[in-house]
């Protein structure tokens, strides 16, 4: 990722765009500019793609080429959904031999003019209090699998393990109608945290308080069965939820319309593609306000019209101001684009908690 | 608060008088009407879950659900043709009923302790993502048999019209031995699925156990043969067997329309109260730890 491209002849080349970050409907300018060399002697191919991320560093997945343009050194470009668009040009010389390219990202907000949500006011009532949580694991040095052993190894009273903290003394509180971020690398205790305040995991010490219902993203093959139809999944994982029968029976016609999967609701799931599994899971869990929405790394599976839908539901949801959305990511360009707050865990510790930009900067520049 | 509160209701009770969201979008419903309160909660996610086992079962046999009367009809000819023609175990009165009612009693019995056991280990990528009851599962796998033996009556009723046994009243009783037998299911069911999560090698030694307590159950032999035993203690402990006295209370009902003796009637109610102490206990002292294992 350069925006500037040294040319073997002295020259160079920089990309130059009128802004990075823009709304819906913007005109953006996107201009290479030359420096020490004729542009007349290069020829330079425009591509854009929406929502390639900095981890995954591909963005063969949804590449579109807007133009090929011999001999055009400037172009406009009118981005028609939000997300965060990847701009470059690749610059060839007079023979047509690839001499590099030059890129840069922009964010594109919604027609709303909000790139986040609001942040809810200071005296909102706390939807999840993290209050000194540390979560230690007993990691047992040797590995029991069966009773011989274990009793063998009880009676010599050498049982010992090794103490692993997932969790670090993290403290922190969400308000209601809050979207807050959870961001670390892996293996960092994001996941771990999550439980614990779906309640899965009790943690060693300190206390997590949740007020309210809680309506987590069951992900492919949790609570989901591959041989039954779309159908009946939906109802089993409403049951999970804690959906009431009749509301499910009321709201099935909406959840099929929002996961768009008409007419596939009588296949078994295990013809489905991820991306369709987790199209309904969204479209289940978000069928109603939940007061918290807990969303995972489920939503990388849909297509990218689809997480963007997603995306419009959940703030629509924290829009609503009574849904609390917590989401756990390491795609951190997703947490920039609905999160208000963010905390950052690394190694179980909390490195940082605060606004979205200073915090996702900060995370960032480790990653470089 | 992580611990045995559940959030829904606990929820409902503080916040009775809130409004729903003004400005909802139109496919979204006030969540105050989307969710049950704690307790049904739990119901509709056991219905649920008995439902799907009942659908996975007989999905795509051509038969279906047929087979529930089938199977025990099939198992039954098998086995008294073998054991009357090899065993010469002919000589008990109506031998053909005297096999099925024991067989589905200890069918009811092996299928939901099986599955029970398994219950939460196969739960385990739910019970990581979703705060759910713990001990639905187990519950859920022995009322799943529960249907099962419920289809397989027919099948005994069939053998009765052959049997020439007309039903009696003493007919009524038997469901007072199905729901203990549930409930002795129920406790095992819960203790086994708790001790499988930390020891997995339970899952291999139950098959095996099983199997030995089939041998010393009267299912197919004649109940008289106990007392051939030449062991006082044993034959205390085939008296004593749970699944002896659940068996003879569901043969004395059915077929010899008579009222099962006290002793096998006590036994019937202390081994379920037993067995369910025994297993809620269990479970509930470490269903905490179970994430942790799974």
């Amino acid at each position: 990722m350069q925006d500037t491209l040294n040319l073997d002849n002295g020259g160079s080349v920089f990309l130059g765009l009128s802004s990075t970050s823009l709304r819906v409907g913007d005109k953006l300018q996107v201009t290479p500019h030359f420096r020490g060399v004729e542009k007349e002697d290069y020829l330079c191919n425009y591509v854009w793609n929406l929502n390639g991320s900095w981890e995954k560093g591909d963005f063969d997945s949804t590449i579109e080429h807007v133009g090929h343009n011999i001999a055009k050194y400037s172009w406009e470009f009118v981005p028609d959904r939000p997300g965060r668009y990847r701009i470059a040009v690749d610059i060839e010389d007079s023979q047509g031999r690839f001499k590099g390219n030059v890129e840069r990202w922009i964010i594109v907000a919604g027609q709303n003019g909000f790139l986040r949500p609001p942040v809810p006011p200071a005296d909102a009532p706390t939807a999840v209090l993290a209050d000194d949580v540390s979560m230690i694991f007993n990691i047992a040095s040797e590995q029991f699998n069966s009773l011989k052993e274990y009793f063998i190894a009880a009676a010599k009273h050498e049982l010992t393990f090794k103490e692993f903290r997932a969790l670090d003394h993290i403290s922190f509180e969400v308000k209601r109608g809050e979207a807050f971020g959870l961001v670390g690398t892996n293996g960092s205790g994001k996941s771990t945290m999550l439980k614990i305040i779906a309640g899965v995991l009790e943690p060693s010490t300190g206390e997590v308080r949740v007020e309210g219902t809680i309506a987590p993203l069951i992900e492919l093959g949790a609570g989901f069965d591959m041989e039954l139809t779309a159908k009946e999944n939906i109802y089993l994982n409403g049951a999970l939820l804690g959906y009431r029968k009749d509301f499910i029976d009321e709201h099935f016609q909406d959840i099929v319309d929002f996961a768009e999967l008409d007419g596939f609701m009588d296949m078994p799931l295990k013809n489905y593609s991820s991306g369709m599994v987790a199209r309904i899971a969204f479209a289940i869990a978000t069928v109603t306000e939940p007061d918290i929405l807990i969303v995972d790394e489920t939503l990388s599976v849909g297509d990218f019209l689809f997480q963007q839908k997603c995306e419009r539901r959940i703030k629509e949801l924290v829009e609503s101001d009574n849904v609390t959305v917590l989401l756990v990511s390491h795609d951190i360009s997703l947490v920039e684009r609905i999160c208000d707050r963010v905390c950052w865990i690394e190694k179980g510790h909390m490195r940082m908690i605060g606004e979205t930009d200073e915090v996702c900067e900060a995370y960032r520049s480790l990653q470089r | 608060m992580a611990s045995d509160i559940e959030p829904a209701e606990k929820d409902m009770a503080t916040a009775p008088e809130e409004a729903p969201a003004p400005q909802a979008p139109a496919h979204t419903t006030s969540a105050r009407d989307a969710w049950y309160p704690a307790g049904k909660r739990d119901l509709f996610i056991l219905r649920e879950l008995v439902t799907k086992d009942f659908k996975l079962k007989y999905r795509r046999s051509v038969l279906g659900v047929i087979w529930s009367v089938l199977n025990p009809l099939l198992m039954m000819i098998v086995m008294s043709f073998v054991f009357s023609f090899f065993l010469r175990y002919a000589d008990i009165q109506h031998y053909p009923l005297y096999l099925i009612v024991a067989n589905i009693t200890w069918q009811v019995f092996s299928d939901s302790t099986n599955a029970g056991m398994m219950s939460i280990i196969e739960a385990a990528p739910l019970l990581k993502k979703v705060r759910v009851k713990k001990s639905v599962f187990p519950i859920e796998k022995v009322l799943f048999s529960l249907v099962n033996f419920l289809f397989s009556l027919i099948a005994v009723f069939i053998v009765m019209l052959w049997e020439g046994v007309a039903p009696t009243p003493m007919m009524l009783l038997a469901p007072i031995c199905i729901v203990l037998l549930m409930a002795f299911c129920v406790g095992l069911s819960l203790l086994l699925s708790a001790l499988a999560v930390f020891f997995r090698d339970l899952v291999h030694l139950w098959s095996v156990l099983l199997m030995a307590w089939m041998y010393a159950t009267p299912l197919f032999w004649p109940v008289s043969m106990i007392e051939q035993v030449p062991y006082h203690a044993v034959r205390i402990l085939m008296y004593a067997n749970p699944m002896y006295n659940y068996v003879t209370f569901m043969r004395d009902t059915v077929i010899y329309a008579t009222m099962p003796s006290v002793e096998v009637i006590v036994s019937c109610v202390v081994w379920a109260l037993i067995s369910l102490a025994l297993g809620y206990a269990v479970f509930r002292s470490h269903e905490r730890r179970f994430i942790l294992f799974i």
